[in-house]
Parts: C-alpha cells; structure tokens; sequence
C-alpha cells in the first residue's frame, strides 16, 4: 500500500536547509510515501504573521490546510514551526465557526475552503506512527548501533501542550525512532529547551548563549551528533555552531543531524543522497556508520 | 545528614531533600535530607511547615495566603516549578529555589530584579481620562481579552524558566512582566504609550517563542498568546523595534516571493555587518545558500505570491 499525503516543505527546506528536503524525498521513496509539495502554498508565517495579525494568521495556515483538503491527504511537514502553526490553526478553525467563516471568506477568490477534514503531521510521526515499527525495522540495512545520539526535540513539535493533543506517549517519537534505527539515545539537560532560532536575527548573542549550553550539555554526556526534527533548530545548532564556538571560546565539532538524515544512515542511503556535505559542522565522523563509502567532500573544499 | 539516594522504605514517609544555602555564610550551597510522616493530602507546604517544626528550625522558605492567591512559595520541585501551598507532596521530592533568580536563603529568592523591571514599565493604570466615579464606564467585553491575564499571581515560576529572561543582559522584560504589561495595554481606560513600552523598554521582541512560561504557569495562562503575541502587534504596528522591523520585512518577502528568503529578511533586519558576512559566506561555501535561487529571488517575484497576495492583502490590516 502506498501511503500518500500533500507536502508542505516550508522555506527552510526549500532553501538554506536544502538537504533537509532532499533526504526528506530520498527517504520517503525508500519507504514508498508519496510526498507530494503544495504548489504556490505560501508561508505559515513562522511567528511573525501572529505577531502582526491574527487574522493574518489563521489565513495564510488555512489556506495551506484547505489546498491539501482540496487533495483528500493528509498534510506533512517538517518544520516544528511550521507545524505548530498549521496545527494550531487547524484545530482553532475547526472549533471557531466565526474564524473559519472569515477565513473562508478570504479565500474564496481563490476557490478554497477549510473544512476540517485532514490532519496535520510532522515527517516524523509519519515515521514512528503511521509507518511504524515494524515498517521501519523492514528497511534497515545499517542499524546505528553504538551511535551515541542526542535528540533535540524543538519547542513547537511539544509547546504548548493543549495544542498537541496526540494520546501520551511513554517515550518521545524521537527518542523510539532513534532506538528503533538501533542508536542509543544520549539523555542530557537542554534536549527540550529552545535553541533561540526566533531571535537569532534580532539578538544573536541570546541565541547563541542558549544554544552553546545545550551542545556543551550533550558533549558531555557523550553524544557524537545530535538529530532534531526541526531546520530551525538545526540552523541555530548547525549553522551557528562557529559562532558559538567564538562566543564560548572552545571547540564542539558536534554534528546536527536532520531526522531523515539519521533514518537514511540506517536504512543503507548515500552520503550524496543524504546531502551531508551540505552542513556547515564537518559530518566525516559519522562516516563509520554509512553503508558503502566515505562522505563526499564539501563543495570548495 | 543524610545524602544517599536509596529510595524510600516506607510508604507512610516522605523524603524531602532541601536546598540549603545562606550567601552571608555559606562559601556554596548543600542540601540537606528529611524524612516526613506522611498525611493524607499533604501539600509541599505542609513538609516543609513540618521540617521547620520539628527537624530544621532554621530552615529558610516563604508563604503568605496558603490559598494560591499571593504567589510567595513557588519553588522547584523535582528541576520544575510548583506552588507550594498548592501542589501535591511527592514520595521523594528534591526542592530547590526558583532557577534564575538571586537566593536570599534557602528556598527563598529574591523578588528585586523582577520589581525593578516591573516598576520601568509604569506597571499603573496611566488614564487617559480623570477618574470620575465608581462604577468605571466599562464592559465585561473591555476585559474579555484580559481575563485569564488578571489570574496572574505573580509567583515568577514562568520568569524562573524563561531562557532569555535567565539572561539580564539581553535587556528582556519576562514573561510575569509581560502579564502586567499587556492587561495594562489592553485596557480601554489606559493611555500610556504601551507600544513603545512594549517594543523599547520591555523589548517583547526578544521572546524566544519557546512556551516554557505556559508549560509552568500555575494559573495556566496563556501567557505566549494571550499576552505577548498583543504586545508585539501593538509594537509591529507602532514601533521601530528590530523585532517589528523584521516582521515587516519578513511579510514583504513573503508578499514579493510567495515565501521567505532567509537572508533577505536578517538584511533588511539588520543589514550587512561583519557577523553577517561571516555567516553568509560559510553558508554559501557549503551550499546552504546558493547563488542562484539567492538570484533568483532576489530579481524574481514569484506566481505564488500573486495568487496570494491579494488573500493576504485582505486580511493583514485586521488585528
């Protein structure tokens, strides 16, 4: 059976975190998941829409829930972000007569309509939940045994709590996915903090003091990466790393995976396919747990 | 006393490991175990009224209402934060002082730095008309917007674990600050400039988004939502804050391009200095950034954004 749902990519996958929707795409073909991208589908505002109007808001996140109702699937995405605000609005709209009546209204010289009829969910949880165990276990080639791996969850795939009504888990997603591809999970304090991504623009230095405590945290608890279901997490903890580096006046090198990356490690997919040379830490360390050969070196290096 | 972690033998007991430090005293802090007879219903407060009656007189904590009403005793229990007069006693329970803030004595903090901050955003009614007699010429519906806002016990849990708050030199009022602060600016009876007071003094901007406050907010405020999120569209539509500044630029990319460009909006958030240069050129070095599409979106307008611009333009204008 294929499993078949609309793919909302958001701006970070589409652009400074292309390798996060490249292994997206890799691994979903692997497991046979038609992801298929909303075309024209705009922006969930991060959080800057709903700080310049609510209206606005729920809007932008409607019409992007109505153009995957308008396919009949399911909407996945892979931002934390993104997600919060498309499950926030899902459920407000669904609920709020009112709202969704003036959202409806706004896109109807569009031809769309909210209806409520679809879920929304994390890459993820397409993973863990709807393919499962089991659906995972059947691909592994490579498992990740002996790989120390420190999850970062992100703060919007688990705050606030009343927006996320999944049925309680005894073990975060991350952490069973992580178990399941055969890695040992690395606890260590700061895995469900935020790492600072929504002022990074206007005031580095809170961003980065933030985020240097938790690789500090996950180094010395004996994590050789860290893998996190959100490009803006990764940005900060990727991205930023020498500048925290500067800041704190010492060296991590800790690599940050993205979770498709880490799934594709076990489940036998290239270097190339993965697109780890497309980070600014240096991921050659992990180069034991890839299948057939050595990362490929970094464009111009 | 007693440091060893062996779990409790009995059932009817409760081990409280505490806290102890006096900074006039005491070169670090250290901690001290009890062991309570356990009662039915008992609340932290009453382990630690027993502790100091009969164990540790000396024990320093602090309580007023015993009702959830002053906001006096939070204090953390197991690494998070709890009311003591209110929240149920654990089996085995570490408690410390509130994170982040300055320790008088054992478990109690010091309210200072928040009073001060509290005080710098004229935490008063400043009205817009004299007053002119009881009742207020105002509504239920007036405060709709504030009502979970006003059950605000100022106890600092949300200050205690917020990640910018916990760092004074970034200049960010806090989340209990910020309750004050909006129920303030959202109060048809005020006319301070609460927009500047927002977006300059408090800088609400700096807020990370990250939802600790609501997670430990004994009143279950939505304090993101219902508090900040007004403040900063107050300051979006009336300030020049870098927080409004990057608000406006990131709609202008997303109404030019149909989405963000990243680099765009850091530019014209704050232009081109040297740390932006440094990044840009590792990010362009390992292809996170490429040339082309930065081209591209650069000269480009998108179809995306025509089919949406007029929805967005629809709607942006209303609150």
């Amino acid at each position: 059976m294929t499993r078949s749902y609309a793919y909302f990519p958001g701006c970070s996958a589409k652009g400074t975190c292309k390798e996060l929707d490249l292994s997206t795409a890799a691994v979903a073909d692997l497991f046979g998941i038609a992801l298929d991208p909303l075309v024209n589908a705009g922006c969930t505002g991060a959080r800057e829409f709903r700080a310049i109007s609510e209206q606005l808001h729920l809007t932008a996140n409607g019409r992007i829930i109505a153009m995957a109702e308008a396919t009949g699937r399911d909407l996945v995405v892979v931002c934390d972000t993104c997600l919060l605000n498309l499950v926030e609005t899902n459920a407000r709209l669904r609920a709020d007569a009112a709202a969704r009546d003036a959202v409806n209204q706004a896109l109807t010289s569009e031809g769309l309509q909210f209806k409520g009829t679809i879920d929304v969910k994390h890459f993820l949880w397409v993973l863990t939940d709807d393919l499962g165990e089991a659906g995972l276990r059947s691909r592994i080639v490579r498992p990740l045994n002996g790989l120390r791996v420190g999850p970062f969850y992100g703060c919007h795939i688990q705050r606030p709590a009343a927006a996320h009504q999944r049925p309680r888990e005894d073990k975060p997603a991350l952490d069973r996915l992580c178990e399941i591809l055969g890695a040992t999970v690395v606890p260590y304090a700061g895995a469900n903090k935020c790492c600072g991504f929504h002022v990074v623009t206007t005031d580095e230095s809170i961003a980065l003091r933030m985020s240097s405590s938790h690789l500090s945290n996950a180094t010395a608890e004996g994590a050789q990466c860290i893998v996190t279901p959100c490009p803006l997490c990764h940005t900060v903890l990727d991205a930023y790393q020498p500048d925290m580096e500067r800041q704190q006046r010492r060296r991590y090198g800790l690599p940050i995976l993205h979770v498709s990356q880490l799934v594709g490690l076990a489940v036998g997919l290239s270097a190339e396919k993965l697109a780890l040379s497309r980070h600014v830490v240096d991921c050659a360390g992990l180069t034991a747990y890839l299948p057939d050969r050595p990362l490929a070196p970094a464009a111009g290096e | 006393m007693n440091h060893s972690s062996r779990p409790t033998t009995r059932p009817d007991t409760i081990r409280a490991r505490i806290y102890r430090f006096d900074p006039e005293t005491d070169q670090q802090p250290r901690y001290d175990t009890f062991e309570v007879p356990r009662r039915p219903l008992m609340r932290i407060l009453d382990v630690l009224d027993y502790v100091h009656e009969t164990l540790a007189v000396d024990i320093g904590y602090r309580w007023l209402c015993t009702s959830k009403k002053c906001g006096s005793c939070a204090v953390n229990v197991n690494g998070s934060p709890a009311l003591a007069c209110w929240d149920e006693a654990l089996p085995e329970m570490t408690i410390e002082p509130l994170s982040n803030l300055t320790v008088i004595r054992d478990l109690v903090t010091s309210r200072d730095d928040y009073e001060k901050t509290l005080a710098s955003i004229s935490p008063q009614l400043v009205r817009k008309e004299p007053y002119q007699s009881f009742p207020e010429p105002i509504t239920a519906r007036d405060f709709a917007a504030t009502v979970h806002l006003r059950e605000c016990i100022q106890c600092l849990a949300c200050q205690s674990v917020c990640p910018v708050a916990a760092q004074p030199e970034s200049g960010f009022a806090g989340p209990a600050v910020l309750v004050a602060l909006s129920e303030l600016a959202q109060d048809p009876r005020d006319g301070a400039d609460r927009a500047r007071i927002a977006g300059e003094t408090a800088n609400v901007f700096k807020c990370v988004s990250c939802y600790e406050c609501e997670r430990v907010c004994p009143s279950e405020i939505p304090i993101v939502s219902e508090a900040i999120e007004p403040l900063k569209r107050l300051a979006f539509r009336h300030t020049d804050a870098a927080g409004a500044r990057r608000a406006r630029a990131f709609l202008g990319e997303v109404k030019r391009q149909g989405q963000v460009n990243g680099a765009f909006v850091a530019l014209r958030t704050k232009g081109l200095d040297l740390g932006a240069v440094r990044l840009g050129t590792r990010l362009l070095r390992r292809r996170k950034i490429d040339p082309f599409s930065l081209l591209r979106s650069l000269l480009g307008r998108r179809r995306a954004a025509d089919a949406m611009r007029h929805t967005y333009e629809s709607v942006e204008d209303k609150p």
